[in-house]
């Protein structure tokens, strides 16, 4: 891979930490560099210290690694939270007149530039940041320019003035350190012509809601899914649907099954406490054989737990939340351009089955930005299928003598025709009580075991017509296996590159789909060693591959509320190689 | 919607369970007779079941239906209705539904003024569970649970809605079935969220809240001059505690549903077979 450049700004929660770094990020795209961004990471001290971090190399980034070039500390926490991951080769930008006195480890080369005078010079402290940014591009040999199309796009709200201040701010930062620095660090950023796009996991989610034709969301507001919400209101309305926010989650998902059940596309997400709510209606969804999203974006439990943190906690809740035997799809996107495509799936899978689809995503896949070239949404590639859904022409095939409409019936696939108001002769009821092919109520045990044995027969359906494969990477003929779910795919490709280069040759299986998965034990048994990787504590995932293939796995399991990186996760693999595979 | 609907293509075929001389026989056959005489029917409504007695209402009359989750037969319903303009939506439960485990979406439902229509069956019990208290219940209402009474005073759903920011409310009576049916239609054929406790006899598990206790004490509200357009008029029936009545309470002519207030027209359930023409432009906006 070519050289990589690792920037952070740090700073106090208010200090406009996020935008700033947003915008920087924004540039290196527009730049044609490959981005990571991240938000992810515990403070080592305590709350308060927000920072925003970039990775970025003219090479596809997917993962943060543990080494920082170039810091914007707006503060000294920042400095000190970052110590480990500095360098000889570092550079700290830092204002030397603010009160604090900057304390710089000796071995890394402090860059005291008056951010708050330069701002005021430009039309006012608030720019202090940009100036920062400026600076940046002086260390790191970035054109300034191409800061300007991702500041229009910030403030271009705000007028054409405000716009050319923070221009001129930039250029301030930058001539400043051009002026009073020799620094020869030797970063000299590349660009490139390449066209990127800059978004992340719930973006891409959403994005993939709205072409796939969700048209109703309803929700409840909770970190990390709000920001799902949010994309899709003021976007949805473009395309005649709505988002509604619901009261708690129990109204959330009843609404969004309301919606799907007069024949919308419909979608609810939710994350922590509220899919603890949501598992109510699970039932329901799955009885009256209903077509429904429910997205869980995962975050550090049990209860309150760190609502901010990552954790890949809820892949249980998602398999067997619910009273009862719930038949379902549970698909996990591996990454933020799968979080598009995995929730088209998601559409389709709901509505050719009939079934509630589960799709689990985590908090570090929600807050990162990652650049991909645009075609890889390629909106020629959507497809909608919509599965039984009967007009009025299909439904006199499907009345029983009596003229009702078997909305149930027992079909070779388990898949029922779905007749929506509105059809004629359609009418019928559906219902979370076990019931007949025309949804009355019943206790006749013959009927009883038909519709179970059906609407689990819908899922079988699935894993004969559906391809539910695992993404492979690595060497495909490795003695080694390392097997993972959700977004630690990135990190672990990474990992892969440099255990390559150290002469360790890994088989890596990134598994998107959890139910119905891949099954596994032909691999597992072609490999020496297998290592599941995931961001809990109890392994989750791996017992489930455990029980799949009646073998023992190594474990690899995270839950500090931190996602993996790239490094760390290859010292892990490289230390589980060596131990003995546990009795 | 066809004119020749009778309020028969509403019932389905399946024989109701109910206890002899249970108040939701009438009450349902109000429902009915109303959808029909408005204009509705059976493939163009959707009916939302509660859980309980009352809840077994989906399974008696005939139309598109959900019988859902207990307590939440509105967000069902809103759902429905926001998605298709075009359906009739009824919701329909008992008083524990909506005003116990159901009570925090009634509020929000008010709040938002759907276009859908809102029948409680209140018996003042718990019907199907067998004779527990509900939160309409008497405070000296004895009860399995409740052997003193629930010493606790009952939930006063007009004084809720009426709170929550109603623009229909209505109480009526499933026995006084041209009134019942009178009533229910005119909730229908409000723009709006359409609110109407229904009281709902529980012959069974119920000797307090009876046929008779009703009948004597009703006060009908349109034979007592009661204009429900005046608020103050509304709240001054709402707020007395010692009075029964059945009538349209309150009624705010200038209502403005959900619908209205967010531009909503669409047919929800048409969508395109694959990503829209413009779907690039939702790409480009991350560049
Ligand atoms: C979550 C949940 N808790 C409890 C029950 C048991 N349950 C069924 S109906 C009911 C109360 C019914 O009372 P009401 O809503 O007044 O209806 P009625 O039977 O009186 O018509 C209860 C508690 C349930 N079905 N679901
Ligand atoms: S128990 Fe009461 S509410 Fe239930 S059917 Fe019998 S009379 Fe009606
Ligand atoms: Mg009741």
């Amino acid at each position: 891979m070519a050289e990589d450049l690792n920037w952070a700004i740090g700073g106090e929660a208010g200090d406009g930490i996020d935008s700033t770094g947003k915008i920087f990020a924004q540039a290196l795209s527009r730049a044609g560099r490959h981005v990571f961004t991240s938000k992810d990471f515990a403070s080592r001290i305590r709350g308060g210290y927000t920072a925003y971090k970039i990775r970025t190399s003219v090479d596809e980034v997917q993962s943060v690694v543990d080494r920082l070039d170039i810091l914007v500390a707006l503060t000294q926490r920042t400095i000190d939270e970052n110590t480990d991951e500095l360098h000889d080769g570092s550079a700290i930008i830092y204002d030397g007149e603010r009160s604090w006195d900057a304390d710089v480890p000796e071995y890394v080369t402090g860059v005291d530039v008056p951010l708050k005078s330069l701002a005021e010079d430009a039309g006012g402290a608030i720019m202090r940041n940009i100036v920062a940014l400026g600076a940046a591009c002086a260390i790191t040999g970035f054109d300034v320019e191409y800061l300007d199309e991702a500041l229009e796009k910030r403030f271009g709200g705000k007028g054409s003035k405000i716009v050319e201040n923070n221009k001129e701010a930039a250029r301030l930062g930058e001539k400043y350190v051009e002026d009073n620095y020799d620094l020869g660090l030797g970063y000299d950023l590349e660009t490139t012509d390449n066209d990127y796009v800059l978004l992340n996991g719930n973006e891409a989610l959403g994005m993939g809601a709205l072409v796939a034709g969700c048209r109703f969301y309803a929700g409840y507001p909770i970190t990390p899914a709000t920001s799902i919400m949010e994309y899709l209101t003021g976007r949805i309305e473009e395309y005649g649907g709505h988002v509604v926010q619901a009261e708690d989650e129990l109204s959330a998902i009843n609404m969004a099954l309301g919606s799907a059940r007069a024949g919308a596309r419909a979608m609810t997400a939710t994350s922590g406490a509220g899919i603890d709510l949501m598992t109510e209606t699970f039932g329901l969804v799955a009885a009256s054989e209903t077509p429904l999203v429910i997205t869980d974006v995962m975050r550090s439990g049990p209860s309150t737990g760190m609502p901010t943190k990552q954790e890949q906690g809820d892949l249980n809740m998602a398999l067997y939340g619910g009273h009862g035997e719930v038949p379902r799809f549970v698909v996990a996107p591996t990454s933020i351009d799968e979080c598009f495509w995995k929730t088209i799936e998601a559409f389709n899978l709901a509505e050719k089955y009939q079934t509630p689809v589960f799709l689990v995503s985590d908090l570090a896949m929600s807050v990162t930005e990652q650049t991909f070239p645009p075609e890889t949404f390629d909106m020629d590639a959507v497809e909608v299928d919509r599965g039984k859904l009967v007009d009025e022409g299909d439904v006199e095939e499907w009345l029983d003598d009596q003229g009702r409409f078997r909305a149930h019936a027992d079909t070779e696939d388990g898949v029922s025709p779905r007749a929506i108001p509105g059809i004629a002769d359609g009418a019928h009821m559906s219902t979370g009580l076990e019931h007949d092919e025309i949804g009355r109520r019943t206790e006749d045990t013959e009927v009883r075991v038909q519709q179970v044995d059906k609407r689990n027969r819908k899922v079988e359906t699935a894993r004969e017509r559906e391809e539910f494969d695992y993404r492979e990477f690595g060497d495909a003929d490795a003695d080694a296996l390392v097997v993972s779910w959700g977004s630690n795919e990135g990190a672990l490709i990474e990992a892969l590159d440099s255990l390559e280069k150290e002469g360790v040759d890994l088989r890596v299986l990134s598994v998107p789909y959890i139910h119905p998965r891949p099954d596994l034990t032909a691999e597992f048994e072609a490999a020496e060693d297998v290592i599941v990787v995931e961001c809990n504590a109890n392994g989750q995932f791996a017992d489930l591959l455990e029980h799949d293939t009646l073998t023992r796995v190594k474990r690899i399991n995270k839950y500090t509320g931190v996602r993996f990186n790239a490094d760390e996760l290859a010292e892990e693999i490289k230390a589980k190689l060596t131990e003995e595979v546990p009795a | 919607m066809s004119s020749d609907v009778r309020f028969t293509d509403f019932k389905s075929d399946k024989q109701p369970t109910w206890c002899p001389g249970c108040g939701d026989f009438g009450t349902m056959n109000g429902m009915m007779k109303a959808l029909a005489e408005t204009g509705n029917d059976p493939d163009n409504t959707f009916v939302v079941a509660g859980i309980g007695c009352s809840g077994k209402i989906g399974t008696y009359m005939h139309s598109y239906a959900l019988h859902g989750v207990h307590g939440r037969a509105l967000p069902v319903g809103t759902g429905v209705k926001l998605s298709r303009p075009d359906i009739e939506v009824m919701v329909a439960g008992g008083d524990g539904d909506g005003f116990s485990i159901g009570a925090g979406h009634f509020v929000h439902a008010v709040r938002r003024n759907v276009d859908m229509t809102y029948i409680v069956m209140d018996n003042r019990i718990y019907g199907l569970t067998k004779g527990q208290a509900s939160p309409t219940s008497r405070s000296d209402f004895e009860t399995s649970t409740t052997p003193e009474g629930p010493k606790q005073p009952p939930v006063n759903p007009h004084a809720l809605a009426l709170a929550s920011g109603a623009t229909f409310i209505a109480q009526s009576f499933s026995s006084d079935a041209l009134r019942h049916q009178e009533i229910i239609q005119e909730a229908i054929e409000h723009d709006g969220f359409g609110f109407v406790n229904v009281y709902s006899p529980c012959v069974t598990f119920n000797d307090v809240d009876t046929y008779d206790y009703f009948r004597d004490s009703l006060v009908d509200l349109k034979e007592d001059g009661h204009d429900p357009t005046d608020y103050e008029a509304a709240k001054t029936v709402i707020l007395d505690a010692d009075k029964e009545y059945q009538g349209v309470i309150y009624q705010d002519e200038n209502s403005v549903p959900y619908r209205d207030q967010h531009g909503l027209t669409e047919d929800m359930s048409d969508i395109p077979a694959g990503a829209p023409e413009d779907a690039m432009d939702l790409v480009r906006e991350f560049y």
